[in-house]
């Protein structure tokens, strides 16, 4: 038991704390957002299908960080959430010499659910199917609200690239 | 991005998936040749898709792992529900005791032995009350007369009787 445990937490413990980073915004709570969904794994491990626990537990953490931004009183960004450009303006970012760096930022700025659908499916790397799984949305919406977000973060980019 | 925007967002979006068929990436790479804005746009989507990889996953910190590595110590296993819990197996045990004590306490049909025995006792307490109630009446007459001793006495008797 503790062994597949172990091997989970070896397996995704990057993967929920990027998602975690990325939607916080803040380290040491993605650490406890990370730790909490953990702990929610080791007790539910006996009912958690072995071959769905990856999304399971990106579902889990997405949800506890999304409950951290409500009681944070931070759900005005989530509803109204600013686009890359608003967060850190092209200028701003052409200025950056790292454009890794300014990706990251752009993504933090994305509204929800953009955030979590460019960081599940393109940072992550998880497949439609399990991203529309996480997020409890249909396929169409989640490739639909992705191509959003992918053209408003190439706008951006376009405007820092020269 | 042109008029053509949306119709080839989503052909932008499926080759960079990888999920674009054969003739769709001919005819994307046709129309880009013409289009001076879906080429540039292709080539935008190229470039963002080569920085997210550059980004890709980040490393837990240390300190994070240790925590994670440190839950199957401080935590006890499956308290989500188990019914090797102590509070469930509390809750399991208790329904015998319910049923028994149920059990025990409901109240029982008499055997037919049982109602033989209390007709036989009735018998006998009524053949006592008989006699109690002439030896009643004799001296109540005595100090009444008869007329009064046999009213007393019989209502007495059916009082008693009507008690059993």
């Amino acid at each position: 038991m503790s062994r597949r445990y172990r091997k989970w937490v070896k397996e995704y413990q990057d993967q929920a704390w990027t998602l975690a980073r990325y939607l916080l915004k803040d380290a040491q709570e993605a650490e406890d957002a990370t730790q909490d969904a953990f702990i929610k794994l080791w007790h539910h491990q006996e009912r958690v299908d072995p071959e769905r626990v990856r999304p399971w537990l990106m579902k889990v953490t997405r949800n506890g960080c999304l409950d951290r931004l409500r009681r944070r009183r931070d759900i005005v960004e989530l509803n109204e959430g600013h686009m890359p450009g608003h967060v850190d303006g092209p200028m701003q970012g052409a200025a950056a010499t790292e454009v890794g760096t300014w990706l990251r930022r752009a993504i933090e700025g994305l509204r929800e659910p953009y955030r979590s659908l460019v960081v599940l499916r393109d940072v992550n790397q998880h497949s439609y199917e399990e991203v529309a799984g996480m997020l409890e949305l249909s396929l169409t919406q989640v490739k639909v609200y992705l191509h959003r977000a992918r053209k408003e973060l190439r706008e951006q980019l376009s405007e820092v690239r020269p | 991005m042109n008029r053509y925007d949306e119709k080839w967002e989503d052909q932008i979006n499926a080759l960079l998936d990888g999920e674009l068929s054969e003739i769709d990436a001919d005819l994307l790479k046709d129309a880009a040749g013409s289009d001076g804005e879906l080429a540039r746009a292709i080539i935008e989507a190229h470039q963002l898709q080569q920085a997210m990889n550059r980004i890709g996953v980040e490393r837990a910190p240390a300190s994070l792992k240790k925590r994670l590595r440190a839950i199957p110590r401080q935590e006890k296993p499956g308290s989500g529900f188990s019914i090797l819990q102590p509070r469930w197996a509390m809750a399991l045990a208790v329904i015998p005791l319910i049923v028994i004590v149920t059990t025990v306490m409901r109240p029982q049909e008499p055997s037919a032995r049982e109602i033989a025995q209390a007709r036989q006792d009735l018998a006998v307490a009524f053949a006592y009350l008989d006699r109690a109630g002439d030896k009643t009446s004799r001296e109540i007459e005595s100090v009444v007369g008869s007329t009064m001793s046999d009213a007393i006495a019989g209502t007495v008797i059916r009082n008693v009787k009507s008690q059993l």
